[in-house]
């Protein structure tokens, strides 16, 4: 445990020597969109054809290999607002925290079946304290549902690496930070699809990759 | 004579037969298609109310199905929608479908206990179908309503269903307690993707059928592959029945029909329909057992009322038949027997006719012959008389008794020409040919007469006669009458004796009574005296051949009249002539009235 500690606090330590980072750039191609471009940016998931995927469509850019966890679990927040869960696809590292916020001024009853996590908060007020959360410590994608509000639906995106980054509505995405070798580097698009492209990271260097 | 008529009533009879076999016949045939007709007219009604009742009574249960798988849907559609079911469906959390389920379906199991009145959405279990069509296993089955393993798999499907599906299952197949849950399996469409995802069987208590005005008898169940439930019947009944209508199905390829079956004894009328047409589940029956006995009680009835009918119908045709037989019999017997009997008498008649008529023709002849072949020899011998009578040169004795044998021969002329005129009013020759004829003076001249004759004994006249009276006949034989009595009237009287002489009008008669004193005729000889050739026993030395009586009789009867002895006792003899008025007195002559 010490070892890993210690192997953990090198790696947190990894953000400060940019330079010696290797940086990947690109654009995934999104599906199209048959609806109007949305100026307020909100997003909401949809399923199409039993497919989750967020609505405009946006991808999870996330480095996979095997890399060590996080030393001091972080903690994020999706709130619970207007009925809708913000924001509506939250990747997270393994081990996070999430807190779900209720910003509405009504009963939200928050719970998933899926199998990377299973939970269900109840029902609770805005003014709950302390506000409720979960850990999510399998890798894996989390439906989020309102028990109230059957339409709610929210992604979580459980990985086992803390280099991931979501796409601009455009598909444009920049990961930098990332450890030099051999990786490989997959775009999550939707829950069923999930591309993946070898890359070859070089410190200081800027690759390109583009989804397909 | 009896039997020349026996083939004519036999003739009759048979007709008579004939008659009444086709009335019988008539009645029979109607009779026959009465209790045809009634007998398919009973059993078509029972048929049809029966249908009617078993037809409203599955509309009633259609009707409650209905409603309870609306409802269903809606719980369905609504249980579907529950983030709960659908995360645990969609999110492959099949394990938390069950408890994600109970609370959503708690009110259906824990609904309103099943009331008699109506409907109600109590269930007894539900599982869900996975998305092959097999039964979730509940994680406590005392949750969602305990359910043997054999049941259970009478809930798999081979897939899972686009629509509502109905089925029946059996319990506790091989117990006494068997019982069968009507089960609804209603698909669960995802929310995310509109295809079916699962499937929501839920398991009810059939529905009794809630019959009315069908009789206490009716028995309802179900049929179910092959398995008749019907609590009514004993297991065994149940299984002959069962299999009874597993032919009846095989057979047929309606969906509802029915048929008589034979219960205890007992008629009844069995239908059945299927209650889940098209259904993924087997298919099963509804089944209600009417009892006829009503009908056939009815049927019996009817049958005695069309049979005593018919019999006072045959009656009725019976006594019509002898009377209308009898009404055409009568002329027809009468027919017969006429002809018949007609045939025999106009035969006898007819030979007897024909000998009589050839006898009498030879008699007649043979009296004219006679007649004839006497008067021609008699004229000779009177001739002869009469010219030794006119000779002077005999004794006295010699002319007296010439004189009378000339008055033999005048004797015997008036014999022969009595004969005659009998023979030819035999023979039916003689015909009066009518006119006025003046009795009155006829009976003064012969009165005249009377006095002149040679041997008249001395008698009194009296005479009470009104002058012209007039009579219808001819007159030479209505002269002939009246000398006829007024001879007798002398011939037969005694010295000093009377003769009275009276005629009277007497309606359309003239009355004419010649009496005279003198022996009485005896009493056993009244009916003789008219008879020819006959002499009175008391008179024989009076000169009479015995033809008068008969001849004067027949002409008076000739005439239309008659002639009759009125009395003959104490001295005094009556004869009573009639003859009918004459129409109309000759021109000039005086009428007294």
């Amino acid at each position: 445990m010490r070892r890993l500690a210690g192997f953990n606090t090198v790696v947190a330590l990894l953000p400060i020597s940019a330079l010696a980072q290797a940086t990947v750039e690109g654009r995934v191609e999104l599906p199209k969109s048959h609806l109007a471009p949305v100026m307020a940016k909100r997003y909401e998931i949809v399923t199409r054809g039993g497919v989750l995927s967020t609505q405009p469509p946006l991808a999870v850019v996330y480095l996979a290999g095997s890399f060590p966890k996080a030393s001091s679990p972080s903690t994020k927040q999706i709130a619970q607002k207007d009925l809708t869960f913000i924001p509506s696809l939250l990747p997270v590292q393994l081990g996070t925290k999430i807190e779900f916020p209720n910003l509405d001024d009504t009963y939200h009853s928050i719970f998933s079946y899926s199998p990377a996590k299973r939970f269900d908060l109840g029902r609770y007020r805005p003014e709950e304290r302390p506000i409720p959360s979960e850990v999510f410590d399998k890798p894996g994608l989390v439906t989020l549902r309102c028990d109230i509000h059957e339409h709610m639906r929210g992604l979580i995106l459980v990985l086992n690496t803390p280099y991931f980054v979501v796409t601009d509505a455009n598909g444009r995405f920049r990961l930098g930070g990332l450890p030099a070798g051999q990786y490989a580097l997959k775009a999550w698009i939707d829950s069923k699809t999930t591309l993946e492209k070898p890359v070859h990271l070089k410190s200081g260097e800027v690759s390109q990759v583009d989804f397909p | 004579m009896s039997s020349t008529v026996q083939p004519g009533k036999e003739g009759v009879a048979s007709f008579r037969t004939k008659l009444f076999t086709a009335m019988m016949i008539i009645v029979a045939t109607l009779t026959a298609l009465g209790l045809y007709f009634a007998q398919r007219k009973i059993m078509a009604d029972a048929g049809r109310d029966l249908q009617q009742n078993f037809q409203a009574e599955l509309s009633s249960l259609h009707d409650v199905e209905e409603l309870r798988q609306a409802a269903l849907a809606e719980h369905c559609r609504l249980l579907a929608a529950k983030p709960r079911i659908h995360a645990a469906l969609e999110d492959n959390a099949l394990d938390l479908l069950y408890p994600s389920a109970k609370d959503e379906l708690r009110d259906l199991m824990e609904g309103e206990e099943p009331s008699q009145t109506g409907p109600s959405l109590h269930a007894k279990f539900y599982r869900f179908l996975d998305g092959a069509g097999a039964v979730l296993s509940p994680p406590n089955p005392r949750d969602v309503g305990p359910l043997g393993p054999e049941a259970e798999m009478q809930l798999i499907l081979k897939k899972l269903p686009e629509t509502q599906q109905i089925g029946y299952i059996r319990e506790n197949a091989d117990d006494a307690d068997e019982i069968v849950d009507e089960v609804v399996a209603v698909p669960i469409f995802s929310t995310e993707t509109g295809d079916v995802i699962s499937a929501l069987v839920v398991g009810f208590e059939p529905f009794e059928l809630i019959g009315k005005g069908a009789g206490a008898g009716r028995k309802s169940g179900i049929w179910l592959s092959g398995y008749l439930y019907l609590p009514a019947l004993s297991k065994p009944a149940q299984a002959a029945l069962g299999s009874e209508i597993a032919k009846a199905i095989t057979n047929s390829t309606s969906e509802q029909n029915n048929f008589t079956v034979t219960l205890n004894g007992a008629p009844e009328l069995l239908f059945y329909k299927r209650l889940n047409p098209s259904s993924l589940f087997p298919p099963a029956y509804e089944i209600c057992v009417y009892p006829l006995a009503d009908s056939m009680a009815q049927l019996h009835r009817l049958r005695w009322q069309i049979g005593g009918a018919s019999v006072l119908l045959l009656l009725g045709g019976l006594v019509a038949s002898r009377f209308v037989a009898a009404r055409l019999a009568v002329p027809v017997e009468k027919l017969a027997l006429d002809s018949e009997e007609n045939r025999e008498q106009r035969k006898r008649v007819e030979t007897a006719l024909a000998s009589t008529s050839e006898k009498l023709k030879r008699s007649t002849r043979y009296s004219a012959d006679a007649s004839h072949q006497l008067k021609s020899p008699v004229t000779l011998l009177r001739a002869g008389l009469e010219g030794l009578l006119a000779r002077e040169d005999f004794k006295r004795e010699i002319y007296e008794e010439l004189s009378a044998l000339l008055h033999q021969t005048h004797r015997l002329n008036g014999v022969i020409d009595d004969l005659l005129l009998l023979s030819r009013m035999d023979a039916g020759h003689l015909q009066i040919e009518s006119e006025p004829v003046n009795l009155s003076q006829i009976i003064e001249e012969w009165l005249d007469d009377l006095g002149a004759l040679p041997d008249s004994p001395d008698v009194k006249i009296e005479k009470e006669l009104p002058v012209d009276l007039y009579i219808a006949g001819e007159k030479r034989y209505t002269s002939l009458i009246v000398q006829n009595l007024l001879e007798n009237a002398r011939r037969y009287n005694r010295p000093d004796g009377l003769i009275r002489v009276t005629a009277h009008r007497e309606r359309t008669e003239i009355v004419l009574a010649i009496g005279n004193t003198g022996r009485s005729i005896p009493c056993d000889e009244h009916e003789h005296i008219f008879e020819r050739f006959h002499h009175r026993s008391t008179a024989s030395d009076v000169s009479s051949h015995g033809l008068g009586l008969n001849l004067a009789r027949n002409l008076a009867r000739l005439h239309s009249g008659d002639l009759r002895l009125v009395r003959s006792e104490k001295d005094w003899t009556e004869f009573e002539a009639r003859f009918p008025i004459a129409a109309q007195a000759p021109d000039g002559a005086g009428q007294t009235t």
